[in-house]
């Protein structure tokens, strides 16, 4: 078990290498100097100018300025934001790092709830009334952006009878409706997938066994047949949870919650380097974490996958 | 369900902040974080109009564009000039508790010239008192012209006159905050005489101030105003529709659909922008431009009412001049420039290029944000003069440099004013040794009015001046001036005293909540 964490974590460590370089080289490579979007329409202020770009170090050339960077980094220094005068990234990033991970871990617990209860009730209900209308869900789920269903939502739940604030950080009020709308799609993608797999699994000898021992089809369902289809299920939660942390960027924006997509966005057309440097590297990580965590607790669930057997 | 329930539990416990919006809070959006709240190293917008609750100069400009005493109650020349005495207002007190006096002034200046301090945009305004230029460099302990007469009188004198001085936005702070609260004192507590305190700043949602009582213009009838840091346009009508905002400064993007909507009529408020826009024609960079009737043709080939109408659906006003409505100094007297399709054809005729035969290409060039101007622009010269006009977007911070650097010879753009005199656009983009005339344009005469301008304390007098001035640019046809975009808010019925003026925000310290 070590051996194949050990694998992954090396693994890892090569991807978030390859991706200082990108994300350095891609952002110096936008157009626009951060002094002069600091100095703005006083760009002609050259003295001011020379003091800026001599303090934080962007006289230096390319390759000088990177080792710096990766010099700061492994003493766990990410310097000072651009935007915000004299505040470390630190403190910056302090602010809003908790934010995405907690909107994408609500909406995907509330998106497994939602997505495994219709799934599974469409599978029992195969081709009958119920089946066909949790489809017809979820392909409305599926294929409405975000965007449009904040919109739609916000129009009538905040604007038109008031229930729920329109946007904004800090009560649990105002995170139903941008965990509301993040779960929607990714629950409906849950519930097509757990299905699917139901009603493979509905079809095998096991299933068959058990209700011939008479079990009642409720235990036949939700205890036998559901564990079988967690497997396939964790995996892909990995990947929708990564999916539900690229999405909060845009939630973020429309409900204007101070989270890690959001700063990404506002640092890089503020070319603010080492903040935008620090998110992406920062969403490198979980992402990196998540599926290290997703690849452990199939290795845990199936023995199979760490002895590197086929499943 | 026992980990949805957990994570519930956890969204909630991050909610313990305050809500902002309980009774009588004045909520209005921002577009985006201010940079900081430090008062010396400030050169932003957002942070502008944030601190300018906080804190005060020696003036105040009024909603109406009059610049009045506020710190300092008189001023006199100083008797062997250039420079100023100053009588302080007395009965100001800090939001610490402590009295203003001129100890502060001196603090203040000194800060914002201190060598290795950030100095702002203020920096800038300082550069003509007497040993400022010792002082930045290190060379020398104190500022040689500032001087204290006594507590509440300071002599500032200069290099050269400069009669702006007083109305230059210097925000004077608490020279005992460093001692009580530390170095980063700002993150933490306001150190200014205005009318509200520092509270919190909840970086991209918040930032929030309280009433100061104790503020010598009277304590606001209200308890506070909170800034919402809201970048979406359609998210801060949606605030505002929910009741969650009351007042919203509509941005650029919503303004169409705000001016079209009947249910926002009553609450409406248009206002033009303290921005002197034009299209800048460098003589430098193409030869037609040299000629007086290329440029006249080009400027009455503008229909400025048709563009006030249609690209900006109203949102937008004309402008024949370079001065604007609502700040100090503004010429009223600029004729109407007449959209002239047919005279524009015969002058470019005139100066040899007919139907725009003979003209070399010409790329106008401006950023992503005027791309519509651009093309309206473009076309409209082709069409109407066959102008071989050809459309080029560059990216922000690039063009600003190669504007400054005069390398651009064809573009619309616009200077937002920074004190309140209309000084700030003749002499910073027309002047011929500023840095800032990115049209190149250049006449003697209006650099000698200007400068005898800047060394005449008489407001009316100076501000003739200014007319004479501006008359020379016009009517060398040196620039085109061009529709100047309306800033636009709404306001909810139930609140009062507050508004927006060229300027921005009216003042905070009046408002009534009912």
């Amino acid at each position: 078990m070590w051996r194949f964490v050990g694998r992954r974590m090396a693994g890892f460590a090569l991807v978030l290498a390859v991706a200082l370089i990108v994300t350095f080289a891609a952002i110096h490579a936008l157009p626009g100097d951060p002094v002069s979007v600091m100095l703005s329409d006083h760009s002609a202020d050259l003295e001011m100018a020379s003091r800026l770009r001599a303090e934080y170090g962007l006289d230096q050339a390319l390759a000088a300025q990177f080792a710096a960077y990766v010099g700061d980094l492994a003493q766990g220094r990410f310097g000072l934001s651009f935007r915000f005068v004299h505040a470390p990234v630190s403190s910056v990033l302090r602010d809003s790092l908790a934010v995405s991970p907690v909107l994408a871990l609500s909406a995907l617990c509330i998106a497994i709830g939602l997505g495994v209860l219709g799934g599974v009730t469409a599978a029992i209900h195969r081709n009958g009334a119920a089946d066909t209308a949790i489809i017809l869900v979820l392909v409305a789920g599926l294929s409405i952006p975000n965007f449009a269903s904040a919109t739609f939502l916000v129009y009538l739940l905040s604007v038109k009878l008031s229930a729920l604030p329109v946007a904004g950080w800090g009560t649990l009020r105002q995170a139903v409706l941008p965990v509301l709308v993040l779960a929607i799609p990714s629950a409906a993608y849950i519930a097509r997938l757990s299905r699917t797999f139901m009603l493979e699994v509905l079809q095998q000898d096991f299933v068959r066994t058990a209700r011939s021992k008479g079990m009642p089809e409720r235990v036949v369902i939700w205890r036998h047949a559901l564990r079988n289809i967690l497997v396939p299920l964790v995996t892909s939660a990995g990947i929708i949870l990564g999916g539900l942390l690229s999405n909060t960027v845009v939630v973020e924006t429309i409900f204007n919650i101070p989270g890690l997509g959001r700063l990404a966005i506002d640092s890089i057309f503020a070319r603010d380097y080492p903040v935008a440097m620090a998110v992406v590297l920062l969403f490198v990580m979980f992402f990196g974490f998540i599926n290290l965590a997703a690849d452990v607790a199939c290795a845990l669930i199936d023995p199979r996958i760490r002895r590197g057997m086929p499943a | 369900m026992r980990i949805i329930r957990l994570l519930l539990l956890a969204a909630s416990m991050l909610c313990v902040g305050a809500l902002p919006g309980e009774a009588k809070t004045f909520r209005l959006n921002v577009v985006g974080d201010p940079a900081q709240m430090d008062p010396i190293t400030v050169s932003e917008i957002v942070a502008g109009r944030i601190l300018n609750n906080m804190y005060e100069g020696f003036t105040q400009t009024t909603d109406d564009g009059h610049n009045i005493p506020a710190l300092a109650t008189s001023w006199e020349p100083l008797a062997p000039g250039p420079g100023f005495r100053f009588h302080l207002r007395p009965g100001v007190l800090f939001h610490s508790g402590r009295p203003f006096t001129a100890r502060d002034v001196k603090y203040t200046l000194e800060e914002i010239l201190r060598p290795g301090s950030k100095g702002g945009i203020a920096t800038s305004y300082l550069g003509n008192i007497v040993g400022s230029k010792a002082f930045k460099d290190g060379a020398a302990k104190d500022v040689e012209g500032i001087r204290i007469v006594d507590g509440l009188t300071i002599d500032i004198a200069f290099t050269k006159p400069d009669v702006l001085f007083p109305i230059y936005p210097i925000a004077f702070m608490d020279s005992g905050i460093v001692a009580e609260q530390g170095a980063d004192w700002m993150t933490k507590v306001s150190a200014g005489t205005g009318p509200y305190k520092f509270k919190q700043w909840r970086r991209s949602v918040s930032v929030d101030l309280v009433a100061n009582p104790s503020y010598w213009g009277g304590a606001p009838k209200i308890d506070g105003v909170s800034f919402l840091i809201v970048p979406s346009a359609d998210t801060a009508l949606s605030q505002y529709d929910a009741g969650e905002l009351d007042f919203v400064d509509v941005y650029a993007s919503a303004i169409r659909r705000v001016l079209r909507d009947d249910r926002y009529a009553k609450e409406l408020i248009r206002v033009p922008r303290a921005q002197s826009t034009y299209l800048a024609m460098n003589q430098n960079l193409y030869a037609p431009f040299k000629d007086k009737r290329v440029r006249e043709a080009l400027s009455i080939a503008i229909d400025r009412p048709g563009m006030v109408k249609g690209l900006y659906g109203g949102g937008a006003f004309v402008l024949n001049g370079v001065t604007t409505p609502g700040v100090p100094g503004f010429w009223d007297g600029a004729p109407e420039i007449k959209y002239d399709p047919a005279r524009a054809k015969a002058l470019l005729a005139e100066a040899g290029y007919p139907d725009g035969r003979g003209l070399p290409p010409i790329e106008i060039s401006a950023t992503e944000a005027s791309k519509d101007e651009l093309t309206y622009y473009a076309n409209q010269f082709q069409r109407t003069l066959g102008m071989p006009v050809s459309v080029k977007v560059v990216e922000r911070a690039t063009f600003i440099r190669a504007m400054n650097a005069g390398e651009v010879a064809f573009f619309p753009w616009g200077w937002t004013v920074d004190y309140p005199d209309a000084s700030d656009y003749l002499q910073l983009m027309y002047q011929s040794a500023s840095p800032y005339n990115r049209g190149r344009w250049k006449n003697a005469e209006f650099d000698r009015l200007m400068e005898q301008a800047l060394g005449t304390p008489n407001d009316a007098a100076r501000f003739a001046l200014y007319a004479r001035a501006e008359k020379i640019l016009l009517d060398d046809w040196g620039v085109a001036p061009t529709p100047v975009a309306a800033s636009v808010a709404l306001r909810k019925p139930n609140v009062h005293n507050v508004t927006l003026t060229p300027l921005g925000f009216s003042r905070f310290d009046k408002i009534v909540i009912d």
